[in-house]
């Protein structure tokens, strides 16, 4: 009698509840989802300030500019509200679009670098430093989402709370993938490896 | 798997495998699943400034030390300072939210923190601000920090210069932010009256109400049990009551321990409130029970339901105020 108690004791803890914990978790994953909305968002509204800026450079790549607009423009035009969040076609097409600016954006910093004009620009130094810190906080952002989308796929998956994800129609949730899509979607100093190491005094 | 675990654990209960088979699947469930990345270690924030490369001289850190700590007394506000020689694999943006993230530095309900990480052989340094001081130290003044103090210090190898000045400026934008000031009595004044406040609902990991689980037993139970008594007799109405009971929980709430909580429980008052009506011999073993189930009930609820406060306690130099949110915020610079 003692062990089955014992047992039930076990089955009891590692059991947990399911329903609330769904709740929960869907909530979080949505907050964190508006969260990586918001800093996309934020990026997208510094890039025509960025473009005006660059604009005042004569002689600049007309190419890499259009590059960012165009990418901005496709960008801007799609958005995951919580009810498609859980469609994955709409999602990758979300990632891809912001990947594209991402990438858009780092090879326009990375020309930049051979404009000394534009280079001593306050306005765009200001620019850049906004823009590495939207990228940084998207990067947080998109971690934070793809954590509690794990807690949550997690639930959904495994059992017995499977059981109860179904009984309630909570499907798993996709996730952003880290490959190609990520890599251009990181902050924009990465690309700037090969000119940085130059100014470097010797010790 | 933990059906699986309970029929075996039934069968073979008078054999002596099962309680190995118990504590393989026991293991099996709490293993910690394998981390193949070999990321920097975060140091433990034992003082305000941790030097790992022992940049400063004793004099020197503790004068650090103390004007931070004087800072956090005068502001509240939490600034610590972290000397690495290299943030690889990552890059110092990365690796400073973690630090910030891990620490949690900054008031508990404001979440006031910063830190200043200095990758020596990297010749990287980072401003990694709190959410909570975004608004007073945004990324712009953060980067003009890091350009007109920190980096032409750092080149001419002034750390502590460069760090004091920086540390001037920052400090300087903090107080002016209309921050809520620091609590007088006791460190741990503000953080108790936080955890009465909003902490209790959110750290049960169970995300279920036992308080909700009281109300139902105490108020629908007598009713339910009373009528079935009246049908079915003592024993048999008692026992139904408890299985309609622990049933609906489990149905609610998914946990077999809150299932358990309410069988017993409803069993007990049904019990306890028949004795109350004609005494008889069950009466203590019922009242045992009562007892007994609130025991278990209260146990769990606490054990499940505590804060892990006691973690960040322990060290007399600093203690993180375990409320800063970094959401990368801040700005990055190289000498």
């Amino acid at each position: 009698m003692r062990n089955l108690t014992l047992t039930l004791l076990l089955a009891a803890m590692l059991t947990g509840c399911g329903y609330n914990d769904f709740q929960t978790l869907d909530e979080q994953s949505q907050a964190a989802w508006s969260e990586v909305q918001n800093q996309y968002q934020r990026r997208a509204d510094l890039v025509p300030n960025l473009v005006a800026t660059v604009k005042g450079e004569a002689k600049f790549e007309q190419d890499t500019l259009t590059q960012v607009i165009e990418a901005r423009a496709r960008a801007t035009s799609i958005t995951v509200t919580p009810e498609t969040l859980n469609d994955p076609q709409a999602f990758e097409r979300f990632q891809q679009a912001q990947a594209q600016l991402g990438g858009a954006l780092s090879r326009l910093l990375a020309v930049s670098e051979a404009y000394p004009d534009l280079k001593s620009n306050q306005s765009f130094r200001d620019l850049r430093v906004q823009l590495e810190g939207t990228e940084n906080r998207i990067t947080v952002a998109r971690n934070r989402y793809i954590q509690t989308v794990q807690a949550y796929n997690v639930k959904a998956r495994s059992f017995p709370t499977n059981i109860t994800a179904r009984v309630f129609g909570y499907a798993p949730k996709p996730a952003f993938t880290a490959t190609g899509a990520a890599a251009s979607g990181q902050a924009p100093t990465v690309d700037f490896g090969n000119t940085a190491p130059a100014p470097q005094p010797a010790r | 798997m933990t059906f699986v675990s309970f029929f075996f654990g039934s069968r073979l209960g008078r054999g002596a495998g099962w309680p190995w088979l118990a504590a393989l699947l026991l293991a099996l469930c709490f293993m910690p699943s394998a981390q193949a990345q070999k990321l920097q270690p975060i140091p433990a924030p034992s003082m305000h400034v941790t030097d790992n490369t022992n940049t400063f001289d004793a004099r020197q850190k503790s004068a650090l030390e103390a004007r931070l700590v004087n800072f956090e007394q005068a502001t509240g506000s939490q600034v610590g300072i972290l000397m690495i020689q290299t943030t690889a694999p990552e890059d110092i943006a990365a690796y400073a939210n973690r630090v910030g993230n891990t620490w949690k530095i900054g008031r508990r309900a404001i979440g006031d923190g910063l830190v200043i990480i200095v990758a020596k052989r990297d010749r990287k340094v980072r401003i990694e601000v709190a959410k909570a001081l975004e608004g007073a130290i945004p990324d712009l003044a953060a980067k003009e920090v890091i350009d007109e103090a920190l980096t032409p210090a750092f080149r001419a190898g002034d750390y502590v210069g460069g760090l004091t000045a920086a540390l001037d400026r920052l400090e300087a934008r903090i107080r002016a932010e209309a921050l809520p000031s620091p609590s007088p009595p006791g460190p741990d004044a503000a953080q108790g009256s936080i955890d009465g406040d909003g902490a209790q609902p959110t750290h049960s990991p169970l995300g279920f109400q036992w308080f909700d689980l009281a109300v139902f037993l105490f108020v629908a139970v007598p009713v339910l049990g009373g009528l079935l008594r009246r049908l079915l007799g003592r024993r048999i109405g008692a026992v139904l009551a408890a299985v309609l009971v622990g049933g609906l929980a489990f149905l609610f709430t998914w946990s077999v321990v809150a299932a358990g909580v309410a069988t017993v429980l409803a069993w007990g008052l049904s019990m306890l409130s028949w004795s109350g009506l004609s005494p008889r011999a069950g009466s203590r073993a019922a009242t045992g029970g009562v007892i007994a189930g609130g025991g278990f009930g209260n146990g769990f609820g606490n054990g499940f339901g505590g804060s892990p406060r006691g973690s960040s306690g322990g060290n007399t130099g600093f203690r993180s105020g375990g409320g800063g949110d970094f959401g990368g915020g801040g700005a990055s610079g190289d000498w």
